[in-house]
């Protein structure tokens, strides 16, 4: 306990500097974890926040009553390792093209293009996947001036799969190139010097060079993200998919199973529940997965 | 937008935020109630209070806080404004206004009760589960507080009305005294019926043929947009089945006159024959395929000339017809009210629109003589409603209704003064009239009344507390399952039925119809019905 005052008072301005991130994090991601009590609750309006009676894991029930939970968690699962490996590996392979691309002009422009989908919200996403696929949208009006049969999409399960997985990378694609760029900008040009010397062609030195220093940059980005594995995008499948029964079997996942139905009677302790499964599942696949990698390759765990 | 990412960490985040917040703003307003009674020196403030000799004590300056639904006018600090001022003269009160907006109105509303902030009075409604959360105890009773703080309001409201927003012997809201008849029905292009000689509407035959008639000489989608609502509401009143405990269920009453044979519709034989008849329709090309992911509204369809039908309830008719009429007077709207299929319609609750104070309200006395001028003075009633005299509006010449635009303003580019009131209306000083002034409203009122019957089903309370976990994965279901077959959209109609039918058993749709029951004949009981 001592040597951590001496510590604090020897680096003070140190630690001054990271009070505002330790704040930030108690107050926006450690106090509210407060709320998990809520799950093993009933809420009643008589005793306030923390006055409900305690009902263990009855509010869990309906994820696990109704038999859905297995295809949910499945659809979740498998929808989030499609986009962590597709967009991951496109965001690389971006990179890569846009750091050997000459012109800076040309360079600076690809990027700012590929980075505007950003930007555009879900409503704005939802709205452009109706207007293509459509009856009248635009994919079956050129179906139909074409003399072709039209495609009734909105009535089989069978395309949504990849429009949904098409529409996330094709969001995320400009903001992941930024990050491995900025980590292929931190390599330093005496290697590729060096390889030019030895006769490396270019292809040689991405092989070589470039894909190697950037599997820990590829390794941690991953590691975030299956963190988040049990948490599907919401805002993706909701704007997308809406009230659509017709495509749930395969666009089902645990957010808009939760919406759907908690949406009507509002019920604080089930929601909480449901989250709270979530960031379980999501905590120790993390644990796990930085478990192997750290057996396997020490240097790129992530703790 | 943001809807509900993951709901647990919403709420939980903000719930935590809200009581931390409301943790620092310490109780400075404390309860004005004490001796309210002894009124001396006080009762001189209270103004043209009637009970003089027991007037409550107003001495101490209080600022309300009030929630209404929906978004605030465009000039609403100035009508605020003009309010308080007349507050402080006479109750020595202001009142801060806020507003929920109608984006996400239903997750905020429930935050507020929830979170505990000082609020000193909202509106409630039986559509905003007034019954649940009085049951609950997120209102206060006012049984107490009626007589003495709101005494015309008390004296006033009818026996009935009080009944409907009593729950569990206790008084939880203050109903707006204004009846009013809501069945569902469908607005329809009369100048295409007549044009193309369509039988008039009457029945689900001559529904038919309209949309057919339309679908083949016009070449449009009939109902174009999302198209749930015009056929589910259809079907329950075809049917006569009376829905129990929410609109999103799937618990109903066959029949109005047998209010105790309570089934889930998806299992009955009448749910088998409709869903074939829908296939026929969808297949027909009344609505697209892809209806159940539109986002459009069927009436902004017919505003271009693309749509023939569109779900509304009466005065919503009326309401979407007059605007049609300033916007597009070449097109001359009909009317068919679905009460028509059984001949029977039901008055709203007085619940429907009501005001309810928190259980947390600092100030539920002086919120409630608030709400006595408001609903009692003409001139509270006024400005409240209607906004500004010369500004939002103007006398008629009968001194009784009011006209927009007010004389010498232009109507084009005027904004008028439109905010959510509902719960404070009194059809006795209403300066408007109702459906937004169509001509075709009165007949239909007087139709209504004649064929009126009691409703008997919306006073059935239920939170829903022990099968909620069934009752969560019910609701998902009929999404799934229920909502396609509704709008004739499966492939194999019998398979689907099938399917729905096995998914909303294991979803424990039974344990749903088993609680329902025992509610509503509990309430039937207590109700004095057979």
């Amino acid at each position: 306990m001592k040597g951590f005052f001496q510590e604090l008072v020897r680096n003070k301005i140190l630690f001054l500097m990271i009070a505002p991130a330790l704040l930030f994090f108690v107050v926006f991601s450690y106090a509210p974890m407060v709320g998990v009590y809520y799950a093993f609750t009933r809420f009643s309006f008589d005793g306030g926040l923390f006055g409900g009676e305690f009902i263990g894991l009855k509010n869990f029930e309906f994820l696990f009553n109704s038999g859905v939970l297995w295809n949910l968690t499945k659809n979740t699962v498998l929808y989030n390792i499609a986009f962590i490996i597709i967009s991951n590996v496109l965001q690389l392979a971006c990179a890569i093209f846009l750091a050997e691309l000459p012109g800076k002009w040309f360079k600076k422009s690809t990027q700012s293009i590929m980075f505007l989908p950003f930007f555009v919200s879900f409503v704005l996403v939802g709205a452009f996947v109706f207007n293509l696929f459509s009856n009248s949208g635009v994919i079956n009006t050129m179906l139909t001036s074409m003399g072709l049969q039209t495609y009734d999409f909105y009535m089989h399960t069978a395309p949504w799969k990849y429009i949904i997985v098409f529409f996330h990378v094709w969001k995320g694609l400009g903001y992941g190139t930024v990050i491995y760029l900025a980590a292929i900008m931190s390599v330093s040009d005496e290697y590729h010097e060096a390889a030019k010397i030895d006769g490396a062609n270019i292809f040689k030195r991405i092989q070589h060079i470039t894909i190697p220093l950037l599997i820990p940059t590829f390794i941690l980005l991953i590691l975030l993200s299956l963190g988040g594995i049990l948490k599907g995008q919401f805002d993706l499948f909701y704007q997308i998919i809406g009230n659509n029964g017709m495509l749930y079997n395969s666009t089902d996942i645990i957010d808009t199973y939760v919406y759907r139905s908690l949406a009507v009677n509002f019920d604080i302790g089930m929601g909480t529940a449901a989250g709270l499964y979530q960031s379980l599942f999501g905590f120790v696949l993390i644990l796990v997965v930085n478990y192997i990698i750290r057996k396997v390759q020490k240097d790129y765990a992530l703790f | 937008m943001k809807k509900i990412k993951t709901m647990g960490t919403l709420l939980v985040s903000t719930a935590v935020m809200a009581s931390m917040l409301a943790a620092c703003g310490s109780n400075n307003s404390n309860n004005t109630n004490a001796g309210s009674n002894e009124g001396t020196e006080a009762s001189a403030n209270t103004g043209s209070n009637k009970a003089d000799a027991k007037a409550p004590d107003t001495s101490k300056k209080v600022e309300l806080v009030w929630y209404l639904l929906g978004d605030p006018a465009k000039d609403q600090a100035k009508v605020t404004a003009e309010l308080n001022k007349m507050l402080e003269k006479d109750l020595n009160t202001t009142i801060k206004l806020n507003f929920t907006t109608w984006t996400d109105w239903q997750t905020k509303y429930n935050l507020l009760l929830a979170s505990g902030e000082k609020v000193d009075m909202l509106f409630a409604s039986s559509w905003a589960d007034f019954y649940k959360f009085a049951n609950q105890g997120a209102f206060m009773p006012l049984n107490d507080l009626l007589p003495t703080y709101a005494p015309t309001t008390w004296s006033s409201v009818s026996e009935q009305d009080w009944k409907e927003a009593t729950v569990n012997d206790k008084i939880y809201a203050v109903p707006a005294t204004y009846p009013e008849y809501t069945p569902d029905g469908l607005v329809y292009r009369e100048d295409w019926r007549e044009e193309l000689g369509l039988p008039e509407i009457k029945d689900l035959a001559s529904i038919e043929a309209y949309l057919e008639g339309v679908k083949k000489s016009k070449n449009i989608t009939p109902i174009n947009g999302k198209a749930y609502n015009e056929i589910f509401t259809m079907f329950k009143s075809y049917e006569g089945f009376q829905q129990i405990g929410g609109d999103s269920g799937v618990i109903v009453s066959k029949s109005y006159d047998t209010p105790r044979d309570i089934v889930a519709y998806p299992f009955t034989p009448e749910f088998e024959e409709w869903a074939k008849t829908m296939k026929t329709w969808a297949q027909k090309g009344f609505w697209k395929s892809d209806t159940l992911s539109d986002q459009k509204e069927a009436g902004d369809a017919i505003k271009t000339g693309q749509g023939a039908a569109y779900w509304r309830n009466a005065p919503g008719a009326g309401g979407f017809i007059t605007g049609l009429q300033s916007s597009n007077p070449e097109i001359t709207m009909g009317y068919f009210p679905f009460s028509r299929f059984k001949n029977l319609t039901m008055p709203t609750l007085s619940v429907n629109n009501a005001m309810a104070i928190p259980k947390s309200a600092p100030n539920a006395e002086r919120s409630l003589m608030v709400l006595d001028k408001l609903r009692n003075d003409p001139k509270y009633y006024d400005l409240i409603n209607y906004g500004l005299e010369g500004t939002h509006y103007s006398m008629d010449a009968d001194g009784k209704h009011i006209v927009t635009p007010p004389a010498g303003v232009a109507a084009k580019g005027f904004i008028g003064y439109d905010i959510a009131t509902w719960g404070l209306r009194v059809e006795s000083m209403e300066r408007k009239k109702q459906a937004g002034g169509w001509e075709g409203f009165d007949a239909l009122l007087e139709e209504f009344k004649s064929q009126s019957k009691p409703n008997i089903f919306a006073q059935v309370i239920m939170d829903y507390n022990p099968v909620k976990s069934q009752q969560a994965a019910v609701n998902s279901v009929i999404q799934q399952y229920g909502m396609p077959l509704m709008m004739g959209l499966v492939p194999d109609v019998d398979k689907a039925i099938a399917t729905y039918r096995k998914q909303l058993e294991a979803a424990g749709v039974n344990e749903v119809l088993k609680y329902v029951q025992e509610q509503a004949n509990a309430s039937f009981d207590a109700q004095g019905i057979k």
